[in-house]
C-alpha cells in the first residue's frame, strides 16, 4: 500500500467518525436531512464569498458556505418553533429557499463565471493526499486530513462535555429545560457542529458520501441497540469498516472511490436491517411465526381445559373441531408436548399439571392484563413479553 | 470506538497488497482532459508514458476519479492540465504538488493572459475553453516542448523535433478551416449552442456566438434566455443550432420548440465536441480531427 492509499483510508475513517458523532443525534432526531439540506444550502454563501474575493480559491468562500449552513440550521430550528410544521417540512422549506437565491444571483451578476458548488467545494478523496500542507517547508500532510482532524477533536470535546445535556435534551426536551438545560442552546450547538462538519468534510469527500456517512451508520446502530453510547461506537464502527471496505473494493474494480463506500454503507445497512438480534426483519417475522403458533398453543390448551369428554379430545377429532389444518396441528401438539404440558393415552389427549397452571396463568391475563403473574413464561414464549 | 477503526485500518495495511509501479523507465506524464493527452503524444512520442484522466467523451465538469487515479497520479513524472479552473477544485490541487516536486504543467500559462477572454464583472477569470483557437494551440505545443525538454534533457533533439512537426500540421489545419470557413458568408457565420464553449473559436473564425446558458453548469438556462436566443436566430435567419455532449439536449429542443412556434425554421446541425474529443482510433479522437469535425457540421448545417 502505498502512502496516498494509506492517507484516502485514515481521512475516509476520520471523516466517518466525525460524521457518526452529530449523525446519530440528527438521526434520534429526526433530523437526519438536514445534511443533504446544507449540501444545497451553501450554494448562495459560496457566491457571496466569490463577489466579496473575485477568487474562486479563497477560503473565505468556505468559512461564508459553512456560515450559511448556519443560517439554514437557524432558519429550519424558526421555522420549526412555530409548531406549525414538522422538521422535515421546515427543512424542505428553508434549502430550495436559499440554493435558488444562490442560483439568481450566479445567473444575474456571474453567469461568465465557472462557479458552482462542484467547482468550488466538493472535494474528492481520491486527491486529498495530493493537496497538501506545508509549513516552512516542511510537509504537514493533506490539507483534508488536518481540517477533518482538527473537525473531530472539537467534535469529541464537545461530546464529552455536553453528553448528558445532549442525550437529556435530545429524548426528553421538556425534562432538559425544567432541570435548567436550554435544549434550544444545544440544538443550535448539536447542529452548528453538524454544519461546519458537512462542509469540512465536503471539502475533503464530497457532497453523497458525507450525507450517506452521516446517516447510514447512525440508522443501522440505532437497530442494534437503545444505549445512546453503544449506538455512537457502533455508528463510527460501521462508518470505518464501510470506508476502508470501499476503499478496497474501489481498488479491485478501479471504481469511484466515494461510490464504492457509499455502496458498502447501504450494504451494512442492509445486513442490520435485515439479521439485527431484535429489531431486524429475520427476527421479526420469526417472532411473529412464534407468537401465532403461541396463539394456537393457548386456543388448543384451552380447548382441552373445557373439556372433560373423550370423544372431544381424540387427536384425529382435534382437526375437524377446531378446524385447523393437519400440519398446523400437529406444530402445536408437538409444541405442548414439548413442554409437557400435554399427555397422549391411546390417542386420547389431556393436560398435565403442568398445562392447567399455564392454562388458568393465561386465562388470568388476558382476563387481568396483569403483568407479575407471567413473570417466569416471559422467557420461554415471545407472546408474552410485550 | 476510535480504537475499532484503528484496527480495521490496521488490518487493511496487513492484507493490502504491494502495488507494483509499472516501471519500463519512461517518463510518466498524466494528463487531464483528452485534447491534452492528444498534444503530449504528439510531443512526448515514444520517450514517454501519457495517462489521460478523463477519457474520450468524458466532460471536465462531470469527471469522477476512480481508484486507479490515485496511483496514476502518484507515480507521475509530470502533470499536465488545462488551468483556468477548467478542472474545478482539481486545479488547487495541482498547484499545491508542484511542491512536492512533481512537475505540473498549466497549459493555460503558455498564454497572454491579456488576450483570453475574461469574465465581464469579475476580470482575473477567464474563459477556460481555449483549444478551439489553433493559434493558441500552437503556442501551446511549443511551450509544452520547452517544459518537457527541461525535465527530459537528453531527448530535447527529439521532442523538438516532435513539436516543429505538429506546429506544422497545426498551420496545415488552420489553412484547411479557414478554407472551408471562408466558403459560409460572414453574415452566416452565427454559432448557436447550448453553453459557452464556442467563444474562443467565434474569436478566431469570426463567428458570432451564442450560448444558451452560462459557464456554470449549476443554473439552467432561463425563460428570458431561451426567449432572446429565439429573437436573435428569427432577426438573423440563422438555419441551425447545435447540441454538444455535455449539455442536456432539451435545453436546445426547447430553443428550437420556440424558433419554430413563431414561424421560422430552425434544424439541429449536429453535435459538436465542446469539452472532450472523440472515441480513440476514430478521425475525432484527435485535436485535428475533432476539430475538423466541428468546423465540418457547422459549415455543413449553416450553408
Amino acid at each position: 500500500m502505498t502512502s496516498a492509499q494509506f492517507e484516502i483510508q485514515l481521512i475516509a475513517s476520520l471523516v466517518a467518525i466525525a460524521c457518526a458523532i452529530p449523525g446519530t443525534f440528527l438521526v434520534l432526531r429526526k433530523m437526519a436531512m438536514i445534511s443533504d439540506a446544507i449540501s444545497h444550502s451553501i450554494l448562495p454563501g459560496i457566491v457571496l464569498g466569490f463577489f466579496l474575493t473575485q477568487d474562486l480559491n479563497s477560503p473565505w468562500l468556505i468559512l461564508l458556505a459553512a456560515a450559511t449552513g448556519v443560517l439554514t440550521v437557524v432558519l429550519v430550528e424558526k421555522i420549526q418553533q412555530t409548531k406549525l410544521v414538522k422538521e422535515d417540512t421546515a427543512i424542505g422549506l428553508v434549502f430550495p429557499a436559499l440554493f435558488s437565491i444562490g442560483v439568481i444571483l450566479i445567473a444575474k451578476f456571474a453567469n461568465d463565471v465557472h462557479l458552482d458548488i462542484d467547482a468550488v467545494l466538493l472535494g474528492e478523496l481520491a486527491f486529498t493526499p495530493f493537496d497538501r500542507i506545508y509549513y516552512d517547508g516542511m510537509d504537514l500532510g493533506p490539507k483534508a486530513l488536518l481540517v477533518i482532524g482538527v473537525i473531530l477533536f472539537v467534535t469529541i470535546l464537545l461530546l464529552l462535555a455536553f453528553f448528558k445535556e445532549l442525550k437529556l435534551s435530545t429524548f426528553d426536551a421538556g425534562l432538559a429545560t425544567s432541570l435548567g438545560f436550554s435544549p434550544i442552546i444545544l440544538h443550535y450547538g448539536l447542529m452548528s457542529v453538524a454544519s461546519v462538519t458537512t462542509v469540512g468534510a465536503f471539502d475533503a469527500v464530497g457532497a453523497i458520501l458525507v450525507v450517506a456517512l452521516m446517516i447510514a451508520p447512525a440508522a443501522s446502530a440505532y437497530l442494534l441497540t437503545t444505549d445512546l453510547k453503544k449506538m455512537i461506537a457502533l455508528a463510527a464502527t460501521f462508518g470505518v469498516f464501510s470506508a476502508i471496505s470501499g476503499y478496497w473494493i474501489a481498488h479491485f474494480l478501479d471504481a469511484s472511490i466515494a461510490g464504492s463506500m457509499t455502496t458498502m454503507l447501504g450494504i451494512v445497512f442492509l445486513a442490520v436491517y435485515l439479521f439485527a438480534p431484535s429489531k431486524g426483519l429475520i427476527a421479526v417475522l420469526y417472532r411473529e411465526k412464534q407468537q401465532r403458533i403461541e396463539v394456537y398453543l393457548i386456543t388448543f390448551l384451552l380447548h382441552l381445559k373445557n373439556h372433560s369428554e373423550e370423544n372431544e379430545r381424540h387427536v384425529n377429532h382435534l382437526n375437524e373441531h377446531i378446524n385447523w389444518q393437519k400440519v398446523r396441528s400437529k406444530t402445536v401438539l408437538n409444541l405442548a408436548l414439548k413442554n409437557n404440558m400435554i399427555r397422549i393415552d391411546n390417542n386420547i389427549v389431556s393436560l398435565t399439571k403442568k398445562g392447567e397452571t399455564f392454562t388458568s396463568k393465561a386465562i388470568d391475563y388476558i382476563v387481568t392484563y396483569e403483568d407479575g403473574l407471567i413473570e417466569d413464561m416471559k422467557d420461554d414464549f415471545f407472546l408474552f413479553r410485550g | 470506538m476510535k480504537k475499532i477503526g484503528f484496527v480495521i485500518l490496521i488490518c487493511g495495511v496487513l492484507f493490502s497488497c504491494n502495488d507494483t509501479k509499472p516501471k519500463n523507465g519512461k517518463f510518466r506524464i498524466v494528463t487531464t482532459t483528452s485534447m491534452i493527452t492528444d498534444l503530449v503524444q504528439h510531443i512526448g512520442g515514444d520517450k514517454v508514458d501519457v495517462q489521460g484522466l478523463m477519457g474520450a467523451g468524458v466532460d471536465p465538469h462531470l469527471y469522477k476519479a476512480s481508484e486507479g487515479d490515485v496511483s496514476k497520479l502518484s507515480n507521475a513524472d509530470m502533470i499536465v492540465y488545462n488551468g483556468l479552473h477548467l478542472e474545478g477544485k482539481l486545479v488547487e490541487v495541482f498547484e499545491n504538488m508542484e511542491r512536492q516536486q512533481i512537475n505540473t504543467v498549466a497549459i493555460a500559462d503558455a498564454l497572454d493572459k491579456k488576450e483570453l477572454i475574461s469574465s465581464a464583472l469579475f476580470a482575473s477569470n477567464y474563459d477556460p475553453h481555449i483549444w478551439f483557437n489553433v493559434e493558441y494551440w500552437k503556442q501551446i505545443t511549443v511551450y509544452f516542448a520547452n517544459k518537457l525538454s527541461e525535465a527530459q534533457p537528453e531527448h530535447k533533439a527529439y521532442f523538438m523535433a516532435n513539436a516543429k512537426k505538429y506546429v506544422k500540421e497545426l498551420e496545415q489545419l488552420k489553412v484547411e478551416l479557414d478554407a472551408e470557413i471562408a466558403t459560409l458568408p460572414v453574415d452566416k457565420r452565427r454559432l448557436v449552442t447550448a453553453h459557452d464553449a464556442f467563444n474562443y473559436f467565434g474569436k478566431a473564425f469570426e463567428f458570432d456566438v451564442v450560448g444558451l446558458q452560462g459557464l456554470s453548469t449549476a443554473t439552467e438556462a432561463g425563460v428570458q434566455d431561451v426567449q432572446k436566443t429565439a429573437s436573435y436566430i428569427i432577426e438573423h435567419k440563422v438555419k441551425a443550432v447545435f447540441i454538444e455532449s455535455s449539455v442536456p439536449r432539451r435545453t436546445i429542443e426547447a430553443l428550437q420548440a420556440a424558433v419554430n412556434s413563431k414561424n421560422h425554421n430552425v434544424v439541429i446541425g449536429g453535435t459538436l465536441f465542446s469539452d472532450a474529443l472523440g472515441d480513440p482510433g476514430k478521425p475525432e479522437g484527435t485535436y485535428i480531427g475533432m476539430l475538423k469535425f466541428n468546423v465540418h457540421t457547422i459549415v455543413a448545417a449553416l450553408k
